[in-house]
């Protein structure tokens, strides 16, 4: 389950986003703009190697390819239903003893899930064949026979064939650790590639997903001629060495299982005549849990809401044209037809329009409005990618960003970006770690910036810093972005597992986002108090709440929470003549009505004024 | 408590007929004034706070005043009295305030507005009083009340501007910049001014003196109501032992306007008159309602549909216990990435403004930082049952103080990890050296950042001085509707457009540099045919190209794209016959007459459905088979399916498919066009319109042979 969760919840809810921000406008709000109707579901076969090489344990407990395989698929699940609930998904296995699909016509090939919505029946399922245990089932059920890798993939294409649904990105992972599956048949290779190239032909993508083998893993042997081409020459040599560990598989199956998608597709404008197409791109954004759903009670089946306006006189249905919009401004109504309230959004036609350059250290940390950009010039165009080249290189070695003006779509008003270079990283594995491209920093209006009364106050000595550096030395630790999950989606997530699967009770969560006290005390040591002795007076409270009046309650520790401040009738009767007992806060006038024994209904504060006069001016 | 706290404010214009005094082309004084006053009071209709505003003319034909007697203080008249301005004011002053033929002591002025101000006050609680006045100066005053009227106002605590046509510096002898010199009684009535304004604030008086011009364009920009910022106190911890008081302040935020559009009725523009209605209903085929009541709320999780009531979902969520700004631990600035900041908002964190020892201790904290080069990363909740947030509090030292400036940082969910291909280790797109240069000199001279003679640097191009064009907009229209309901919206102000734009110093620099990266950059010498128009569609200027070229354009990139994604097409499908048709006669797989047969299958079974929506799909299929088979220069297969096509039309009763054939022109290929052809082009005409009469025939007696329903049906 820990793995799972790294990739469990990856991107929720980026469909989403425009809930963030509860725009009666409208505007701007599908900034994740990425609309799946029109594009049709992303579909993701598995096809899984079942020979009995899959099932060895690696070295030292490594798990098994098998079970690594099986964790993989669990959190792509899991994923899916969190992220893309649209998607659809498959699970075969191939080299298997048993047979199972339509009419069984290909032998040694067992569709385990056929392409459908993930969900967590089959999330469970996928769990049942994880482990030692699982690994047993997998024997029982499937067990490992022959291999005819052609068979497999022709029943893989029938999976894509039979489904009704417009698919717009047709994705097929194969997982082995067998470089030569048939064993040096010929007929069965060519077989396999011939099928290969038919999937391909029909707009499907394979990807290899190979594991270690004792002896390495040779693509050269046979899966070369059966996957698709990369992306791009680079990406080529990057991707043929074998997946040894859980992480890295993860990390391989996670960068090719989503479909980039564009938020925008614009010219980037450098002057006059001189467009270079660029994609719009979002890497990071707030993940929220997803709206609730109504159902109906009798079934738990879905409803549909409607939404109607309708005339209160005459009650008759109203087309969006019989209505009008209106703001009220000093008593005044005005009044604007729908269309003109959007044409006021519009400047200019989409997209990026370069003002001019700035050096990098004019980009102010505390810019920020909301999550950044990227910007990658158009793969598809040629010319996008050779004319965006040497724009980008020159920012980078020139260490400035392009201030740029941008539209994303029609009607939006205009923002500014600071489109800031970001050279390619890859870690040791290879594998990139930052894409190369544009972030997209927006900047703020003179009205998005407010202005503070900071207060003056004394600053600290090199002494008391010098502690403080102490602390900040011992808890020092290297902050990974990805290191952190979202408590809230977790654990929402984990309640709808636990209600779909009718456990007892919902997986736990560990919450990073606690500080772990125990370990920070433990390490600091004498460290705090050394600090506090310096920058504190003896008798100073930091938790204490900031205005004063709690500390004598604190001190006395006892179990009252306040002390009563007891009141005398004679003073009480004063309040009342000059008629001022609105000064006297609620706990007073309550303690006050306590102590002469009125007796009051409610708890406002007017009431136990009037309570209190009622009773003593009798 | 909200403070009660307001401005009570006398505008005071000059009428007088000096005021329309012009040189030939430049604007009236009056008009000018008339500009300062409607953008000043509409600032403060939308602003809708609590300020009260009164106008005095002064120079008017009438007079109406408490204090006119006799002689005294005539021609100057209370428009208004002291009261929260609205969209009537601004109508009273765009209808009804006009220039008189009169003058008036501007002094004299002053003293009415003095005394309005006074006695309309009385009793009440006012922040501030002030009069604004506007006026040429060009009458005589009696300067020996000066003095009394400078005590009174010290005395009252009146405040007081003066708006002139002319600076108040450059005035003297010398004439202002395009106008006449300024008369005698412009220059005393200037030095009056002065003494005035000195005598009111020594220092800074002179800065209240403003020329109309400077007015009208700081006025034009719609100046947002100030929020006073809200304080969120919290304790800074560090484990459990280390605790610093603190409260942050929302320092950068999306500024939101105000108020929201809602919905009336076109007719009565009543709000009331217009219901919401949510109604649910079940997804059968009779959408049967269902009542709310009868609804309970659910989650989906992947295919699974999850009933979760909300007294469940509440018991069982995630929790929080109140407000923190916990320390986690300290990280190098340099692991934090700033494009992976999110959230809406920047807070400044300082300690509470009257506790020394927090102060100290956050110094501390804030120095320690910035000397490592490190920030704190914090788990942040804005109050009980409140999301947590992780963030970095980073280190910012100012001159005038210190802070930490927290930011939202992602969790796992929020990223989304692409890789995309390499662009530098891309042997094929390694820019040249002559690009690379290009470029460079382009950054040059488009820098918006300089440095003048004194070696200061000067920024051109300020976002966060930009106010958000959307507001400035909204509020010009909202303005201009209010007023004229029924004028069309007016266009965009001419100095908001300019902001918006490259500098001009900047635009000009820029021309020859871009001249030469035009020519450095790939177009039509390096890119193959075939990419030819897509590359233009990238870099040329597309807006100039005519509609129809830009349409060919569009289709060809379509095509091009639809390429490589759809993979290779092997046969004719039937989703769009005519690409299909056009990609495998280019990719040349399959020989000509098989493609062609494709296509006349797909054709004939479109042609089967008897649909006025199949027959428009047909029609393109046909255009392209001809185009394609012009191209080719094999005439056969399109001749001779068009020949059998004709022959079948009366016993398929296609004649409305084929009167949409002769329309579009849709003829036989003559000899002129393919050598092959055994048609002249006149034949091939003829081939169209003669069957078209012995159409006729043959459609008649198809209608008398068919049967009574189709007869009914035709009727």
């Amino acid at each position: 389950p820990e793995m799972a969760r790294l990739v469990h919840a990856s991107m929720a809810q980026w469909n989403d986003y425009h809930h963030e921000d509860e725009d009666v406008d409208g505007e701007e709000r599908d900034e994740s703009g990425v609309d799946y109707k029109s594009t049709g579901r992303d579909s993701l076969v598995f096809l899984v190697d079942a020979s009995k090489e899959m099932f060895i344990m690696g070295e030292d407990e490594e798990p098994s390819p098998f079970d690594m395989t099986m964790q993989c698929v669990r959190s792509v699940y899991t994923s899916k239903i969190i992220s893309s609930d649209k998607d659809l998904v498959a699970l075969v296995f191939y080299g298997t003893e048993q047979s199972k699909n339509p009419r069984n016509s290909f032998k040694h090939v067992y569709i385990y899930h056929d392409l459908d919505l993930p969900g967590a029946r089959r999330v469970q399922d996928v769990d049942g064949l994880r482990g030692e245990k699982g690994a047993q089932v997998a024997g029982e059920t499937m067990g490992s026979g022959n291999t005819n890798l052609g068979e497999a993939l022709w029943c893989c294409s029938n999976l894509y064939s039979d489904i009704k649904l417009r698919l717009s990105h047709k994705r097929l992972m194969i997982f082995t650790c067998r470089d030569t599956p048939h064993g040096g048949d010929s007929e069965r290779d060519r077989q396999a590639r011939t099928k290969a190239s038919d999937l391909k032909e029909t707009g499907v993508v394979i990807d290899l997903m190979h594991l270690m083998k004792p002896g390495g893993f040779d693509v050269s042997l046979f899966f070369c001629d059966v996957v698709s081409p990369p992306e791009d020459e680079a990406e080529l040599g990057l991707q043929m060495e074998p997946c040894g560990k859980l992480e890295d598989l993860q990390k391989r199956v996670r960068a090719k299982e989503m479909k980039k998608r564009s938020v925008a597709r614009l010219n980037l404008c450098l002057g006059e005549g001189m467009n270079v197409a660029v994609g719009v791109y979002i890497t990071a954004l707030q993940a929220r849990k997803p709206n609730a759903i109504k159902l109906y009670r009798d079934n738990n089946e879905p409803v549909r809401t409607k939404t109607r306006l309708y005339h209160t006189q005459t009650g008759s249905l109203l087309l969006p044209s019989d209505t009008k919009r209106v703001q009220v401004y000093a008593g005044r109504q005005i009044v604007m037809e729908k269309d003109e309230v959007d044409v006021i959004k519009k400047f200019s036609d989409p997209g990026l329009e370069l003002i001019g350059f700035k050096p990098m250290e004019r980009l102010k940390l505390h810019h920020h409005l909301r999550s950044a950009v990227f910007i990658y010039p158009e793969e598809e165009m040629v010319t996008g990618v050779s004319n965006f080249n040497p724009f980008f290189t020159m920012c980078s070695v020139r260490n400035v960003f392009a201030l740029c003006k941008y539209t994303r779509i029609r009607n939006s008003p205009p923002r500014f970006l600071a489109l800031v270079p970001q050279k390619e990283e890859v870690d040791d594995g290879q594998a990139q770690i930052a894409a190369p491209g544009f972030h997209g920093i927006f900047l703020p209006y003179a009205d998005d910036i407010r202005t503070l009364d900071t207060p003056q106050l004394p600053t600290a000595s090199e002494s008391q810093v010098d502690k403080m550096k102490e602390i900040v030395h011992k808890l020092r630790f290297k902050y990974r972005s990805d290191a952190f999950e979202n408590p809230v989606l977790q654990q929402h997530y984990r309640n709808l597992e636990a209600l779909a699967l009718d456990l007892m009770a919902p997986e736990h969560i560990e919450d990073l986002t606690m500080p772990n006290v125990n370990m920070i005390d433990q390490r600091l040591g004498s460290l705090a108090q050394e600090f506090r002795d310096l920058v504190y007076p003896a008798d100073y409270n930091p938790e204490g709440k900031t205005a004063p009046k709690r500390k004598p309650a604190e001190a006395a520790g006892g179990t009252e929470k306040k002390p009563k401040v007891e009141m005398s009738e004679d003073e009480l009767r004063g309040h009342v003549q000059k008629g001022n007992l609105g000064k006297l806060t609620v706990p007073v006038l309550k303690d006050a009505c306590k102590q002469f024994g009125v007796k009051v209904t409610g708890t406002k504060k007017q009431e136990l004024i009037d309570a209190l006069t009622a009773q003593l001016t009798k | 408590m909200a403070r009660s706290a307001k401005t009570a404010l006398v505008l005071c214009l000059d009428v007088g007929f000096s005021m329309s005094n012009s040189a030939p082309g430049q604007e009236p004084p009056f008009q000018q004034a008339k500009k300062v006053i409607q953008k000043f009071v509409q600032r403060q209709v939308f602003a809708e706070n609590k300020d009260e505003l009164g106008l005095v003319l002064f120079g008017s034909d009438n007079t109406k005043n408490n204090l006119a007697k006799d002689d005294q203080y005539q021609n100057i008249s209370v428009h208004r009295q002291l009261m929260i301005p609205n969209f009537e004011l601004l109508e009273e002053i765009q209808n009804d305030v006009h220039p008189g033929s009169q003058q008036a002591d501007w002094l004299d002025a002053l003293v009415v507005c003095m005394d309005l101000l006074q006695n309309e006050t009385l009793g009440k609680k006012y922040e501030r009083l002030n009069i604004v006045m506007l006026t040429d100066l060009n009458t005589p005053s009696s300067p020996d009340q000066l003095d009394i009227i400078i005590g009174n106002l010290k005395r009252a605590g009146i405040t007081l501007q003066f708006f002139l046509p002319f600076p108040v510096d450059g005035g003297g002898s010398n004439p202002p910049h395009g106008g006449k010199a300024l008369s005698r009684e412009q220059q005393q009535g200037l030095e009056m001014t002065k003494q005035v304004m000195m005598s009111l604030d020594e220092e800074d008086g002179l800065e209240e003196v403003y020329t109309f011009s400077d007015a009208i364009e700081k006025l034009s920009v719609f100046k947002r109501v100030e929020k006073r910022p809200m304080a969120w106190p919290c304790t800074l911890t560090i484990g459990s032992s280390l605790a610093i008081k603190i409260v942050g302040y929302k320092a950068v935020c999306e500024e939101r306007p105000r108020k929201s559009w809602s919905v009336v009725d076109a007719q009565t523009h009543q709000k009331d008159d217009i219901k919401r209605d949510v109604v649910y209903c079940l997804n059968d085929d009779e959408e049967t309602e269902v009542q709310k009541d009868d609804t309970i709320q659910g989650y989906r999780y992947g295919s699974d549909i999850v009933p979760f009531s909300k007294v469940d979902q509440d018991q069982m969520k995630y929790k929080t216990d109140g407000k923190s700004f916990a320390v986690l631990g300290f990280t190098k600035q340099s692991m934090i990435n700033r494009h992976q900041f999110v959230g809406t908002q920047v807070l400044k964190v300082f300690a509470p403004k009257d506790d020394e020892h927090a102060g100290v201790a956050l110094s501390g904290l804030i120095r320690a930082l910035d000397d490592l080069k490190m920030v704190a990363v914090v788990r942040y909740v804005y109050a009980r049952n409140g999301n947590p947030q992780l963030g970095a509090a980073f280190p910012c030292i100012k001159e005038k103080y210190e802070c930490l400036v927290y930011i939202q940082l992602p969790f796992m969910e929020d990223l989304r990890q692409y890789s995309f291909p390499s662009l530098e280790n891309n042997k094929k797109y390694t820019p040249s050296e002559d690009q690379l240069s290009a470029v460079d000199s382009l950054i040059d001279s488009m820098m918006l950042v300089e440095e003048d003679k004194d070696g200061v640097k000067k920024d051109l191009f300020k976002v966060n001085h930009i106010p958000n064009p959307q507001y400035q907009r909204l509020f010009q229209c909202l303005h201009h509707r209010a007023v004229n309901p029924s004028a069309p919206l007016p266009p965009m102000d001419p100095w908001l457009t300019t902001a918006l734009q490259r500098p001009l110093a900047v635009a000009t620099r820029c021309q020859a540099p871009l001249e030469i990266l035009k020519k450095k950059f790939p177009l039509k010498e390096v890119v193959k045919k075939k990419e030819l128009k897509t590359s233009k569609e990238l870099f040329g200027n597309s807006t100039e190209e005519p509609d129809a070229k830009k349409a060919k354009v569009d289709e060809e990139e379509d095509f091009n794209l639809a390429d490589i994604t759809e993979g290779s097409i092997t046969q004719v499908g039937s989703v769009d016959p005519a690409r299909d048709f056009r990609t495998l006669i280019r990719q040349k797989s399959l020989p000509f007459g098989e493609v062609c047969q494709q296509l006349t299958g797909r054709i004939e079974q479109l042609l089967g459905n008897k649909n006025m929506n199949y027959y428009i799909k047909c029609i393109p299929c046909i255009q392209t088979f001809r185009e394609q088979s012009v191209q080719v220069g094999n005439a056969d297969h399109y001749n001779s399916y068009i020949q059998s096509l004709k022959t079948s039309i009366p016993v398929r009763g296609l004649q409305e498919f084929w009167d949409m054939l002769v329309q579009d022109a849709l003829t036989l290929i003559n000899k002129d066009e393919v050598e092959g052809s055994t048609f002249s082009s006149h034949d091939a005409k003829q081939f169209l319109t003669a069957g078209e009469k012995k159409e006729e025939v043959v459609a008649a007696v198809v209608d008398d042979t068919g049967d009574v329903d189709d007869l009914l049906d035709m009727m």
